[in-house]
């Protein structure tokens, strides 16, 4: 069935959780803000009215009290989705993310299960400083037992979501603030899309090719996508065909996509709004060289936040963010090209 | 043909004059069912839903990001 529904990334995720919700009782959501306001990115809008204060439950702000709430919910049979409003705050309950939901499945021989959902957003771009900006999709990458999502869009929201819901283990699906299509804050052309009515899954673990090209393969996941595609096009009138793949997964991690590309195209730009070192990108290019390093000509090239917090300065903020500017500056020097 | 009109007393306009369109949900022309939410209007922080007062085709008079009072028509519906 197709729609003609234009949703944004916060309409998809709220309708996916609902959806889930009228399917199985045991599928509730906790968090701050979660009930009334609806999620302070909009992720939970409307459950409130339709499933009451049982099943949408506003928490104190304690995210160590409320993310291990989740994980003993899970442990018990539930099916929570808990929200940890700014991933920034993961510091006072990576007990309970790391020792307990993520290594509780293996600690038990596989008796246990932890189907939870910490849902949580990420990202700057909105001068709102190092607390409140950083993505940090690898520091959770990173730790065996945990799932990492992180989509680009409305559609890859919505499915996503309703998998990472019917998922047995813990799932961090992690949303860029400036995707979610809020009304104070701009969001690029595509975040919102099409989006079915009924209820669908996209499997884990399956990057998709958003540009297909052959002179070079730009890798990217979350808001970076969006400054990826913007380059292709301004690369296209250079004559440069760029291929764009987003990962929407990074663990598990599709990393055949990525290599399969690299082997068409022969270069490689991995664009990420996390950290530089110890990240994704190194992780791209390491499964790459891993495979065959003949299959590139020229070396590969990261763009990164350098290791320093996120500046509150937006001249500063912006100049440490990776945009559409450095992507393309980044292909035509790996293509030995001049500046346009 | 039905207007989609926002509600009068939506918002207090003597705190706030105005709102904004901040999203519509359909593209012009675009059919839609009676009850759907078709718009999403911003006062300072809060949004509010806008549904579709009929089933039809959707056509947008007042586009994202245009300024609207309250009482004020932002598309109508043709029945189809």
């Amino acid at each position: 069935m197709s729609s003609n529904r234009i949703m944004t990334v916060s309409r998809a995720m709220s309708e996916a959780i609902a959806q889930e919700m009228r399917a199985d009782p045991n599928v509730f959501v906790m968090g701050e803000d979660v009930g009334a306001y609806g999620g302070i990115f909009g992720a939970t809008s409307g459950l409130l009215g339709e499933f009451g204060e049982s099943r949408v439950r506003d928490t104190p702000i304690s995210e160590t009290a409320f993310i291990g709430a989740g994980v003993g919910a899970a442990m018990a049979g539930m099916r929570p989705i808990v929200e940890l409003m700014f991933v920034d705050f993961f510091g006072v309950c990576m007990d309970a993310i790391y020792n307990l939901a993520a290594k509780n499945v293996y600690f038990s021989g596989g008796n246990c299960k932890v189907p939870m959902v910490i849902m949580t957003g990420t990202g700057g771009g909105y001068s709102d400083a190092g607390q409140h900006s950083q993505t940090l999709h690898a520091t959770f990458a990173h730790l065996p037992g945990l799932k990492v999502v992180a989509p680009s869009n409305a559609y890859d929201a919505k499915g996503l979501m309703t998998t990472a819901i019917r998922d047995d283990g813990p799932v961090m699906f992690m949303f860029h603030k400036g995707l979610q299509g809020l009304a104070w804050m701009a969001s690029p052309e595509g975040a919102a899309t099409e989006l079915p009515e009924e209820s669908y899954v996209l499997p884990f673990g399956q990057a998709k090719i958003v540009r297909p090209g052959k002179d070079v393969t730009i890798v990217a996941i979350s808001m970076m996508v969006h400054h990826a595609m913007e380059a292709a096009k301004a690369l296209e009138k250079e004559g440069v065909d760029a291929e764009v793949i987003d990962l929407r997964t990074l663990v598990p991690l599709d990393r055949k996509t990525v290599i399969q590309s690299v082997k068409k195209t022969g270069r490689l730009i991995v664009v990420d709004e996390d950290y530089k070192s110890y990240g994704l990108t190194s992780e791209i290019i390491a499964s790459v060289v891993e495979e065959n390093p003949a299959y590139l000509k020229s070396p590969p090239r990261r763009l990164a936040v350098p290791d320093v917090p996120i500046p509150y300065s937006r001249p500063m903020e912006q100049y440490i963010l990776p945009d559409a500017v450095d992507i393309a500056a980044a292909v035509r020097a790996t293509l030995g090209k001049k500046a346009a | 043909m039905a207007d989609i009109a926002i509600p009068k007393d939506l918002w207090d306009v003597g705190k706030t004059p105005e709102g904004i369109v901040a999203n519509w949900f359909f593209t012009e022309g675009g059919s839609v069912a009676e009850g759907a939410t078709v718009a999403e209007i911003m006062v300072e922080k809060s949004t509010f839903d806008i549904t579709a007062p009929s089933a039809g085709r959707l056509h947008i008079s007042v586009p994202k990001d245009g300024v609207v009072k309250p009482g004020a028509v932002i598309g109508h519906i043709d029945s189809a």
